[in-house]
């Protein structure tokens, strides 16, 4: 049974639908990112859950009650945001409060469950700063302790992150999982950085112009993914094309990559072209000549704890393999020089459209 | 030591400016000390006898207390106004906006003899009296484009999210004014406010249409009495008005930091 559902959510802005049909259901408790390029309705979608966008069409139902037509304030969803949206005006203390006070709670109680919140999110004592006087971190500590103490129904998060370092962007995105966790609350998580969206989704809904590509766990969403679009937009590839050389049986065909043959556990047409995507961290290289594709070395890089090395076909196609040290010494590697490369054929990523 | 010399002379010429700027207002203080029957500076002697003379000229008492009065009235409708129409024009698309700002900033290209001869022209038009009322209208209309161009100022780059961050809290679009948006934006709004008043506290060009004989403000009496008499009592109530002024100025400054007032940016 699922807490958080979207049934056909449509947006159009300007007669343009920039969110299409979108059908979404998340389980209680769990956190599911929003992950895709600018422009592909992330914040838009987050909008019209917190209700500051209408729905031009559709349903979004939370607990089994729709809410798409409440406003904003009755909504009782938790909102950080990208800029974390605090009241300059206000200290620490009055900030996480406000929520409180609107719901009439009283003194007493305001102060143990602002206390609780900030020490949550590790502020204690801070609660007679201002927002002005807060690191960039802090500011979005507190600005979750906001959303947090009210005990929203979900909480919805607008790329929280992206305006902090790259250092404290990872600190903090572990501290956001981990109260997630603790708190047990549905959760939307909107990014453009994949590595964030893998590192600490229950699942990712890949958006590509105001649709879902793919939903699914973030090992799913890299090893498996069902469209053209997201085995472009998740991790790298390497595009490789292969003839098909012949049926074997109904499962199987034998195909050629620039003259490399593997069997692969499809039905494919015969004499047939297809595109398939290889990751550069699932090619193998063979400082044998003819074990594979027999590939040029143009250049290396060193990336710590793995190299990558920029390699080219007889026929100048181009092919990017990352190889860790520890498999392979890349002073073995000499740029200029012939290497072989290959791939187990389970590991091809299928193009579909 | 290179870099002194250039921070002398810019020290130096900051000085003579407000040496400029502020001697008028020296001349008229020690002027209303003299002994003398008629205004002269260096004063002669030193007396407050021009200040005890006042209480036998009830009139400035009254065009005072009227002058207060009107821009009281003018600041705070016309802050109301502006406030609210500069929140329409910052933030929403509708047709003719760009006619309404253009109308808006009128007032401070026309010249205010000239605004001054089409209000009275209007006011006979409609057949509405001389009254105090009436020159709350038109300081209105004075002053309205100053309090906008200053909300305006403070409204623009503010982060909407802060509002929408207020209303995802519980918070209903009353609230969210009174509690987020105002106090955000509320030097822009307390520096329009100062400005309609003293706008309207000075003015003396648009006054002196919609004058009648009860209905007189502070500066048309000192320039109507001027044209009769030239005694210090002029020079008396000016250094009041300084004074009060002064005071109001020190108060706010206490209250709110002037200087918070006029940056038109909230931090
Ligand atoms: N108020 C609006 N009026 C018109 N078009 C809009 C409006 N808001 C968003 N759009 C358009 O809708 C599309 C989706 O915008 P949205 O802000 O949801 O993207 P996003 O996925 O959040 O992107 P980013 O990663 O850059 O934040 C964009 O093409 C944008 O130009
Ligand atoms: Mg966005």
């Amino acid at each position: 049974m699922s807490y958080l559902c979207l049934e056909n959510v449509v947006k159009t802005f300007n007669k343009t639908e920039v969110v299409k049909k979108m059908n979404l259901e998340i389980k209680q408790g769990e956190l599911v990112s929003f992950l895709g390029p600018s422009g592909c309705g992330k914040t838009t979608t987050l909008n019209m859950i917190a209700g500051f966008l209408e729905v031009d069409g559709g349903k979004i139902v939370v607990d089994g009650k729709p809410v798409h037509l409440l406003p904003p304030n009755k909504r009782e969803m938790g909102m950080v945001f990208q800029n974390y949206a605090l009241f300059p005006h206000m200290t620490v203390f009055e900030n996480v409060a406000y929520g409180l006070k609107l719901r009439k709670v009283s003194k007493d109680e305001i102060k143990s469950r602002v206390a609780e919140a900030l020490e949550m999110v590790r502020l204690t004592g801070y609660e007679k700063r201002y927002p002005r006087e807060l690191s960039g971190g802090q500011q979005q500590r507190v600005s979750l302790a906001r959303a947090l103490v009210i005990k929203p129904k979900v909480l919805l998060l607008d790329e929280p992150l992206s305006n902090l370092d790259a250092k404290l962007r990872q600190e903090m995105r572990e501290e956001i999982v981990d109260i997630q966790k603790r708190v047990g609350i549905t959760t939307i998580f909107v990014t453009h950085d994949q590595e964030e969206a893998l590192a600490i989704s229950d699942r990712i809904a890949v958006m590509y112009e105001g649709r879902i590509e793919q939903l699914d766990t973030p090992v799913e969403i890299y090893n498996h993914p069902q469209t053209d679009f997201v085995s472009r937009f998740i991790g790298e590839v390497n595009q490789v094309q292969g003839k098909v050389v012949k049926t074997l049986n109904n499962q199987e065909s034998l195909v050629s990559f620039y003259g490399y043959e593997q069997i692969l556990t499809r039905h494919l047409a015969k004499n047939s072209v297809i595109d398939f995507y290889i990751r550069p961290e699932k090619i193998h290289i063979s400082l044998e000549p003819n074990d594979g594709i027999v590939v040029k070395v143009d250049r290396k890089m060193f990336l710590g704890a793995k190299t990558r090395y920029i390699l080219h076909n007889k026929e100048n196609k181009h092919i990017i393999a990352d190889i860790p040290n520890t498999v392979l010494n890349p002073d073995h590697v000499q740029e200029g020089k012939d290497v072989s490369i290959q791939w187990n054929s389970e590991d091809l990523l299928a193009t579909k459209k | 030591m290179r870099k002194a010399l250039p921070k002398f002379g810019l020290n130096f010429f900051c000085l003579l400016v407000y040496i400029f700027l502020a001697a008028p207002i020296v001349v008229v203080l020690f002027s209303s000390l003299t002994t003398t029957e008629y205004i002269v500076f260096p004063p002669k002697g030193l007396t407050l006898r021009w200040y005890t003379e006042l209480v036998n000229h009830p009139e400035f008492m009254q065009s005072f207390m009227l002058s207060i009065g009107v821009a009281f009235g003018t600041a705070i409708i016309s802050t109301v106004i502006g406030t609210m129409s500069s929140i329409a024009v910052v933030r929403y698309q509708f047709r003719g906006k760009t006619a309404i700002m253009q109308l808006v900033g009128s007032p401070l290209l026309i010249p205010t003899v000239v605004f001054g001869v089409a209000l009275l022209q209007f006011y006979s038009w409609i057949g509405l009296a001389t009254s105090p009322a009436a020159l709350v209208i038109g300081h209105i209309i004075l002053t309205i484009p100053f309090v906008m161009r200053l909300v305006v100022a403070s409204l623009v780059g503010f982060d909407r999210s802060i509002e929408q961050a207020a209303m995802n809290l519980g918070a209903g679009s009353m609230r969210v004014f009174f509690q987020i948006t105002l106090p955000i934006i509320k030097s822009g709004v307390i520096a329009g406010a100062i400005f309609a008043f003293i706008t309207s506290f000075d003015d003396l060009t648009v006054a002196l249409f919609i004058v009648s004989t009860d209905v007189v403000t502070l500066p048309v009496r000192i320039f109507t009495y001027m044209q009769y008499q030239y005694d210090p009592i002029i020079t008396s109530v000016s250094s009041i008005v300084i004074l009060l002024t002064v005071v109001l100025m020190v108060v706010i400054e206490r209250v709110l930091g002037v200087g918070k007032v006029f940056e038109s940016k909230n931090e």
